[in-house]
């Protein structure tokens, strides 16, 4: 589910190409051969299995066993499956409209105080933590090896109606009766928020902590306060963290359906994840299923091109 | 009939069309044909685009009135009799969670100098999706809802039995050496009994559903909004919604009245915010639900999950008392691609024992029909409570209550698209 | 907003003109963020001591995983059913995890590290868009990717079938950019000098490879490994979507079809803690490892912290 920041060094760097014209060419086959398996790997079991996603989407269904039959030529494929599922999401009547506009606005709760709760911590950390830095980072990080899983079981645990958080509350004179999991959007954002923080945390540390302090010295120095000094100088450098952080922290989100199942089981939470998975474990279903997620795909084409394009540009700037 | 008729606009399906764009059409006046036994005639005159095989036929819908012995086929026989128990293996077993108690498998394994494993599933839907994908070994296949028996047949899912290995079934009732959704128990032993009913918890709630003129409709009450769940599945729920507006034809195919049920069970999750899950026997007693659309079986052991201190009193189960609600069972199934049949075939036998039934239903709560079951016996023995005496299922039950069973397919996909609009994967 | 935080944080420095009036002292500019500080231990706090109880909640004494009734290892070995102990459904989970950990990262890792190999010095317009697809192959949601492996090996591939291979297969696919990102990272630090002159010395290019490059790539192709072993712990959706039976059933996946079918329980917790502690060994070990390895380089301990949790 990590996904790191890494990627800043990566990308295509083009400088130098000239250098590897002038090699013998067995040299370059050696190379062909070394980079060949992952191709392969990949051509295999990346690009294929999407081909397939689209000849399922395309395909027919088998009556017997309610099962998708693939149809792998193009011209062969079926517009059927597309059209009943365009017609889910803006057809009369329409289920799946409102649960992705759902899912656009938990998503985006969830991930702006993912960066409102992270930025802070991570800043002060980078920052000032001092000589307790590495102490801070380890607590910064730990949630970070701590399965997902376990994670949302803690929230289980303390969110029951009869659990801590309610005994907590009822005895400071608070409500302590709150039904936490009992459909509630703000127990499933909240959830979203603590289950993909840590990564968020974690790439917002990494670039600020790359800030070159002399920068913040030479703010000072001019007479900028700190507050000034934040706005002018950190804030600006910081906006590129920001947005892979934001991407990394959105992009599984879109995808999630353990969360909700998890903490919330009620339809007036479902998130679009919710609908791709119940449809994937249903015969008769599948095809949706992949129409579905294809689209979720075309939507996120972009902001995943954005993404990698941007890294590499900063991995370019910053060699 | 012509099956032109089955369109709306009078014109042929388009090439392409989808299965549900099919229903949407023609789901109306295809049921009724296929009600009339005109299933091949209306799937002929969809083109191959719809359909991957059209060759096969309508299968035949087991009703009480209709018992069905299914086929036996060339490729799909049953064991030889007279073998040896696998050595040294490793039973897989696939179910529901938490319905087998956990001491049986341990003492069949004993038993049988064999390790057993348990896979489980969460609904027969993921269930049968994960078995048609294809791979899955598994020796048996428990708790299979009599409704998709024809389908896991006709799927060569699961294979014929030995009746050899299962002298045992002799401890039935008497109807189940011959069901009418598999006459001649070729490929089915009976596994549990339950009605479906309404489960409350009497001390957050004094109202009780027996007062209402109809019991289905109590979950529709939105001041306890939060604190309502039905059952995740999609013939339990549509059918709740179904009882609620008085029709007791639980395996219709009138797409009006399949709608009904969609929209009331929306109007449902829009009043009280309904929770969907299968997990009543935890849900009442820890007071996570107040209401929860239940199976007997899993109120019989909720009273097994309370708080420390709560009382089992708290706990409620209503089924009609004119036994006019769902009625059913579940049964046993050794699945085709067993590696280890033969003894998969006794752990059938072994659970029709009457010992290990009952070391099984006071884990589970679920009765078998195995004689000697007896409600008296239960309570005598501090399995039931007394005040969960309503959970019990009587022979009689059988003879008033309401059963889900096969659709034909296109309803059957109208069914599960109406749930899931309703459940939306949750 | 981003600043709402940190802008109380020194709430006077701004404001203090404005305050006119009152002898506001200008604040030394370095003086500690108290306001921020507490601010991050309120946060590690709600971070973590959820974590701490859930912890505990697998020492109950009780079937429940809220009330605490008492201190005992009845669900790691006491319990003759359903403890970890005796419950061998849970022992194959742990088992299922470690095994796709160990087998991911033996694949992933070598396949990777080629592909980056190959990749730097290779620069064509095919390899450039087959980097650009690990790239993706990084990115793309998971849930994404997860439905298209359970086509594939349900449908084209259907030999395959679910289980412990597809899971291998789909996890592999899905960590080797892990090693292939990392590899190019350090490639691009350590710059072309060493292999041309190890070729300028007359080495063939698979000597240079094995004498040079790879000693020099050591740290991070061990750090990719500890990464990926991981991450295949805590990896949830692939799996979920591809196990279909018990044997190949990992322990998050298992967490999760219990709890949600009802059937939660400390012996739950029992289990996430044991994945807790797989966890922190293996960070534990890669942070020792790592620092061994890269000793007399420049890098701190904070530096070693963030390279194995890839940032």
């Amino acid at each position: 589910m990590a996904m790191p920041t890494v990627l800043r060094f990566g990308g295509n760097r083009r400088n130098g190409d000239r250098k590897n014209a002038d090699r013998p060419p067995q040299n370059k086959i050696f190379f062909i051969l070394l980079a060949a398996p992952g191709i392969i790997w990949l051509a295999l079991l990346f690009i294929v299995p999407f081909y397939d996603v689209f000849a399922i989407a395309g395909g027919r269904l088998n009556f017997l066993t309610e099962s998708p039959v693939p149809v792998y030529n193009p011209l062969h494929w079926s517009h059927a499956t597309l059209v009943t599922t365009w017609h889910d999401i803006f057809g009369v009547g329409s289920f799946a409209l409102p649960i992705i506009w759902r899912t656009v606005w938990y998503t985006a709760v969830a991930a702006a105080l993912c960066v409102l709760i992270g930025y802070p911590a991570a800043y002060f950390v980078a920052r000032f933590a001092g000589r307790r830095k590495a102490l801070f980072l380890v607590l910064l990080i730990a949630p970070f090896w701590i399965s997902y899983m376990m994670r949302m079981l803690a929230w289980i645990d303390l969110l029951q109606t009869n659990g801590y958080i309610n005994k907590v509350l009822g005895s400071i004179g608070l409500p302590g009766d709150i039904n936490w999991l009992g459909g509630k959007w703000y127990t499933v954002v909240l959830g979203l928020v603590y289950g993909y923080i840590p990564y968020l945390i974690l790439v917002l540390y990494a670039g600020l902590d790359r800030i070159d302090g002399s920068l913040l010295e030479a703010g000072r120095d001019l007479g900028l306060g700190r507050t000034r000094t934040f706005i002018k100088v950190t804030l600006p450098l910081s906006r590129q963290p920001i947005l892979t952080g934001m991407l990394i922290t959105v992009l599984p989100m879109l995808g999630d359906y353990f969360t909700n199942t998890l903490l919330s089981g009620t339809r007036g939470t479902a998130m679009i994840g919710n609908v791709i998975q119940g449809q994937l474990a249903t015969n008769g279903f599948q095809g949706e299923g992949a129409v579905l997620s294809l689209l979720l795909l075309v939507v996120l084409v972009a902001p995943m091109i954005y993404y990698v394009r941007a890294t590499a540009k900063s991995a370019r700037e910053a060699s | 009939m012509h099956p032109k008729e089955g369109w709306h606009d009078g014109k042929p399906p388009i090439p392409g069309v989808s299965r549900r764009g099919f229903l949407r059409r023609g789901a109306g006046a295809g049921a009724a044909l296929l009600g009339a036994g005109g299933a091949s005639s209306l799937l002929a005159a969809c083109s191959s685009e719809l359909l991957a095989d059209t060759g096969h036929r309508a299968l035949p819908l087991p009703r009480p009135n209709n018992p069905v012995t299914w086929p036996i086929y060339a490729d799909n026989k049953p064991i030889p009799s007279g073998m040896q128990a696998e050595r040294n293996a490793t039973l897989k077993i696939y179910n529901w969670v938490a319905y087998v108690n956990p001491k049986c498998l341990k003492d069949f394994g004993k038993k049988y100098n064999c390790n057993v494993e348990v896979t489980t599933f969460n609904t027969m839907t993921e269930a049968l999706a994960k078995l048609s994908s294809g791979k899955v070994n598994f020796d048996v296949f428990m708790g299979v809802t009599n409704d998709v028996i024809g389908k896991t047949v006709a799927q060569k899912l699961i294979q014929p039995l030995n009746h050899s290995y299962i002298p045992n079934i002799g401890q039935n009732w008497r109807e189940y050496t011959s069901p009418f959704y598999d006459q001649r128990w070729q490929y089915t032993v009976p596994y549990t009994i339950y009605t479906t009913g309404i489960s409350w918890r009497k001390d957050h709630i004094p109202d009780d559903p027996g007062s209402w003129p109809n019991g289905y409709a109590f979950p529709w009450q939105s001041k306890y909004a939060g604190k309502v769940a039905i059952l995740d599945d999609y013939r339990e729920s549509p059918s709740l919604a179904l009882m609620k507006n008085g029709i007791y034809d639980l395996n219709t195919t009138d797409p009006k009245q399949i709608t009904l049920a969609r929209e009331s069970l929306l109007e449902l999750a829009r009043l009280t915010d309904v929770h969907i899950d299968n997990n009543d026997y935890t849900n009442i007693p820890t007071g996570q639900m107040w209401i929860h659309h239940s199976w007997s079986g899993d109120m019989a052991a909720s009273w097994q999950y309370l708080p420390k201190g709560v009382p089992a009193d708290v706990i409620g189960y209503w089924f009609p008392s004119d036994g006019k609600g769902p009625t059913a069972n579940d049964t046993l199934t050794v699945l085709r691609g067993a590696q280890n049949p033969v003894l998969a075939h006794l752990f059938l036998n072994y659970l029709q024992d009457l010992p290990n039934a009952l070391t099984n239903i006071s884990y589970n709560g679920y009765m078998q029909p195995v004689y000697g079951v007896t409600p008296a016996r239960l309570v005598h023995e501090g399995i039931l409570p007394k005040t969960l005496i309503s959970t019990v299922v009587l022979e009689e039950n059988f003879k008033n209550g309401l059963w889900e069973l096969q659709l034909p397919i296109q309803t059957d996909l109208a069914w599960q698209q109406a749930w899931q609009v309703v459940s939306l994967g949750i | 907003m981003t600043s709402t935080a940190t802008t109380t944080a020194a709430p006077a420095t701004s404001a203090a003109p404005a305050k006119a009036g009152l002898p506001w002292p200008r604040r030394n500019p370095w003086r500690h963020p108290w306001f921020l500080e507490g601010f991050t231990w309120l946060y590690l706090i709600w971070s973590l001591v959820p974590i701490a109880l859930a912890v505990l909640f697998s020492f109950n004494n009780g079937k429940s995983q809220s009330v605490w009734q008492g201190f005992s290892w009845r669900w790691y070995f006491t319990d003759p059913v359903n403890s970890v102990a005796h419950n061998s459904v849970l022992q194959l989970a742990i088992l299922q995890t470690v095994k796709l950990s160990a087998y991911t990262t033996l694949i992933a890792v070598p396949l990777g590290v080629t592909f980056a190999l190959g990749i730097h010095r290779w620069r064509t317009r095919t390899s450039a868009s087959f980097n650009f697809v690990m790239l993706l192959s990084f990115v793309i949601p998971e849930l994404i990717f997860g439905v298209a492996m359970f086509f594939v090996f349900t449908s084209l591939f259907r030999p395959v079938g679910l289980g412990t291979l597809a899971e291998t297969l789909a996890l592999v696919t899905w960590n080797v950019s892990w090693p292939a990102i990392i590899v190019q990272a350090r490639l691009a630090t350590i710059g072309d000098s060493y292999s041309e002159a190890a070729a300028d010395l007359g080495c063939t290019p698979f000597q240079t490879m094995r004498r040079v490059m790879l000693p020099l790539l050591f740290p991070a192709i061990f750090a990719s490994a500890i990464l990926i072993f991981s991450s295949v712990i805590d990896d949830f959706v692939i799996v979920d979507l591809l196990s279909n039976s018990a044997a190949n059933t990992p322990m998050s996946v298992y967490i999760y079809s219990q709890q949600h079918g009802g059937n939660g329980g400390p012996a739950l917790n029992a289990l996430g803690t044991i994945m807790l502690l797989m966890s922190f060994i293996i960070a534990i070990l890669g942070y020792v490892g790592y620092r061994a390895m890269t000793r007399g380089e420049r890098g701190s301990t904070t530096d070693t912290l963030t390279t194995i949790a890839g940032a």
